[in-house]
């Protein structure tokens, strides 16, 4: 890069005129309300949000039959029962897989279609676009049939690949959405300068445009991965060897037609909920900046 | 386009690029390579020997004893193996009917007398009236379950599923609630009413009795109807106009729905029976009506001795009236391409050896005759009393019209709604059952009309 040399001396600097005195900074209304205002309608919402998730902890550590309202005596049987009897060990590795190439395949897929959509313009660009938008009206309930046709022919049913293909594709219009959107918010000239340093697009991209996608990369990937997680149907209706179900279908096989075993369901839903909520506690800064950084621009 | 730059990608780009697109492809192929288990043959007899898929419906809770079965049958027929898949009872239907629609049936599947007309409607299973004739079973089931399957399975005549057990309402009440309050056994519908009423303390958040508002509240509110009214048939002499809104069913809805929130919790609104079975196993309500299906969560919960499971109550003249609970059976889909392993299958599982098994641990009334006979019926005591309730001609049943295509449409997504409102005062008993019986008459025309 060239640039431009002083030929002649800086003259000298004229001394600094005293700054006006800065009119104090006004504190937000909230910032001078009394702690126990914020404190206390947060601690009553906490409350109704953690009830459930103390009641399901109770049913599962607690005893069959116990009425206790502490889990005291603590068992691990309805752990214990689910895990090995009911094969939670098996759908639980099921569900990984499914969820992890869910966010791989989503995120790639998403990512190149979204810098496509973000650089550059093409004639059915506005009705791509709203293609995508249209396709997240269709409930996948709807798209079944056709589906299970599909992979039947394709002799993908009762494998976890058709429950990989179905979850990324409908994972994927609003991932390249707000992927576009995060491509849009890096400076073109960011990538203009690398081509002029000699980087081709694709290197441009992964050096300068990639790291700075990252919020947006955690945003849709954890999003695919948690949804696929959660995901009941296209599990239920593509799988049918006990040994490739998921979670969502082992949860729900543990509620017969008029029989339940709430220490086993409370164990079962613990187990299911546990990775989502890890996941979110890593990435949940990324999360919040990602979704509110994709949405700017439409 | 803005700007195209065409360089040469750098020898480490492809690189990546080829493995990320390789690693796709092939852990796609990788999980690509399952059997899809559609049996999709054109309704072989086949060898008798190999794969045979069984699709159960009731799958979770009855996964055990159903996989004790099959290593059992797996032991006796070495050249069979029989994959299990466990259904979730509410996806069973859903499930079937995809498999219908795309391909991809089992062999065999659980078949309740609830959802037999729609598969048979779709000519998805194979009659079985002949293998059963020429089967060691001939003679050895229950007729009354032979028959309801028949009655539900379409109109044919045919019997498209092999009873394996019946189910039947219960009234359960906690023992040592009613010896507190001095209260006796609520055997007629008067000392039903009385203890719910005694027994009921709100401020201390005990309640006389559950009712279902939510999922499947339309089966127990007929149960409690055609149990107060004694109304026996669920159609008039015509066979063309529903009892439902006879006005002694009318005048016992009135009753049984004045119970909610005065002697049930407000919630039960929106009980379905996971719900209602949960709060009557942790709480403190006098009673729950339900099937034998939930004795051993409560035996669980309560233990054996802190409440009984007794047939519904009696009406007027000690006469009692209850409502057909489905018959659980076994089927065999029209696509299988091993018919022979199937039926041998089928055979097995509903044998007095496997029939029994199963029972003992579903807590239901045994199809195979011989089974019914067995010990453990004697110590089940709801289940006892409810064999002897269906087969000791003390009780009249009300037979429901699964046949209809319409009735679980008609029983639960349509008039579900509709009964909350009549717990809720919205809605009058009378105008709830007249709209019930409106709908049940169209439907019973147009079968009618197709069955010509």
């Amino acid at each position: 890069m060239i640039t431009k040399e002083a030929t002649a001396a800086a003259p000298a600097p004229a001394p600094a005129a005293p700054e006006p005195p800065r009119p104090a900074k006004k504190r937000p209304a909230w910032d001078e309300a009394p702690r126990w205002q914020i404190y206390l309608p947060l601690g009553i919402y906490l409350v109704f949000t953690l009830i459930p998730f103390y009641w399901i902890l109770l049913f599962a550590l607690r005893p069959a039959g116990s009425t206790s309202l502490v889990p005291w005596p603590m068992t691990t049987v309805h752990f214990e029962k689910v895990w090995t009897d009911r094969s939670f060990g098996t759908f639980f590795q099921n569900s990984v897989l499914v969820g992890v190439a869910t966010l791989i395949m989503t995120t790639l897929v998403a990512l190149a279609g979204g810098y496509a959509l973000a650089r550059f313009d093409f004639k059915v660009k506005r009705a791509f676009m709203l293609a995508l938008l249209c396709s997240q009206f269709v409930p996948g309930a709807l798209l079944l049939v056709p589906l299970f046709e599909i992979f039947a022919e394709l002799q993908m049913i009762n494998s976890l690949g058709s429950v990989i293909i179905a979850e990324t594709v409908f994972q994927l219009p609003l991932s390249m959405i707000l992927i576009s959107n995060f491509i849009k918010n890096v400076p073109y000239s960011l990538e203009e300068a690398a081509w002029v340093d000699g980087c081709n697009r694709m290197r441009a991209f992964r050096v300068v445009v990639l790291p700075l996608l990252r919020p947006g990369l955690i945003a849709v990937g954890s999003f695919a991965f948690v949804h696929s997680w959660n995901h009941f149907l296209f599990a239920l209706m593509f799988l049918n060897n006990q040994e490739k179900q998921t979670i969502p279908v082992g949860l729900n096989t543990l509620m017969s037609a008029d029989s339940v075993d709430l220490g086993a369901l409370a164990a079962g839903g613990i187990i299911a909920a546990v990775p989502v909520v890890i996941v979110f506690a890593f990435i949940q800064k990324w999360l919040i900046t990602g979704f509110s950084a994709g949405a700017v621009k439409g | 386009m803005k700007i195209s730059i065409l360089g040469n990608s750098t020898g480490r780009g492809r690189r990546t690029s080829a493995a990320v697109a390789l690693g796709a492809v092939l852990a796609l192929t990788a999980t690509a390579c399952g059997d899809d288990g559609s049996g999709a043959g054109d309704g072989a007899e086949g060898s008798g020997k190999g794969e045979i898929i069984f699709w159960d419906n009731n799958g979770g809770v009855r996964t055990e004893i159903w996989k004790q079965i099959i290593a059992d049958f797996e032991k006796a027929n070495p050249d069979i193996d029989v994959q299990y898949v466990g259904i979730a009872s509410t996806e069973y239907q859903s499930k079937v009917d995809t498999a219908i629609q795309g391909g991809g049936l089992p062999d065999v599947g659980g078949i309740s007398a609830s959802m037999l007309a729609g598969f048979a409607a779709q000519g998805a299973l194979d009659p079985l009236d002949d293998r059963l004739g020429e089967s060691s079973l001939s003679g050895k089931l229950n007729k009354d379950m032979i028959e309801s399957l028949r009655a539900a399975g379409g109109g044919d005549d045919k019997l498209y599923s092999v009873p394996t057990s019946a189910n039947n309402g219960v009234l359960y009440y906690r023992t040592d609630l009613f010896e507190k309050a001095g209260l006796e056994e609520p055997t007629t519908w008067d000392r039903f009413y009385e203890a719910a009423e005694k027994l009921t303390d709100k401020g201390a958040n005990k309640f006389g009795y559950t009712i279902r508002g939510g999922a499947g509240s339309i089966a127990q509110a007929l149960d409690a109807m055609y149990g107060q009214s004694g109304i026996t048939s669920f159609w008039d002499s015509t066979g063309k106009k529903t009892t439902v809104n006879d006005p002694k069913n009318v005048e016992a809805l009135e009753k049984y729905a004045g119970l909610f929130k005065k002697v049930t919790p407000a919630a039960d609104l929106n009980n379905d029976f996971t719900k209602m079975v949960a709060q009557w196993d942790s709480g403190e309500i006098g009673m729950l009506n339900h099937n034998l299906g939930s004795y051993q969560d409560h035996v669980k919960a309560l233990g054996a001795d802190r409440f009984r499971g007794i047939p519904q109550p009696t009406g007027p003249g000690g006469k009692r009236v209850q409502v057909s609970n489905p018959v659980d059976g076994i089927g065999l889909f029209k696509t299988s391409k091993n018919k022979e392993a199937a039926w041998k299958f089928i055979e097995f599982a509903t044998s007095a050896q496997s029939n029994s098994k199963f029972n003992e641990s579903a807590g239901q009334v045994p199809a195979h005759l011989d089974a019914a006979k067995d010990e453990w019926i004697g110590k089940a005591e709801p289940t006892k009393l409810a064999a002897d309730a269906l087969s000791d001609g003390s009780t009249s049943i009300v037979q429901l019209p699964y046949y209809l295509p319409d009735w679980n449409t008609i029983s639960k997504a349509e008039n579900e709604p509709n009964f909350q409102k009549v717990l809720l005062g919205d809605m009058s008993a009378k105008e709830f059952l007249d709209g019930l019986a409106e709908q049940l008459n169209e439907a019973q025309a147009e079968w009618d009309e197709q069955m010509g």
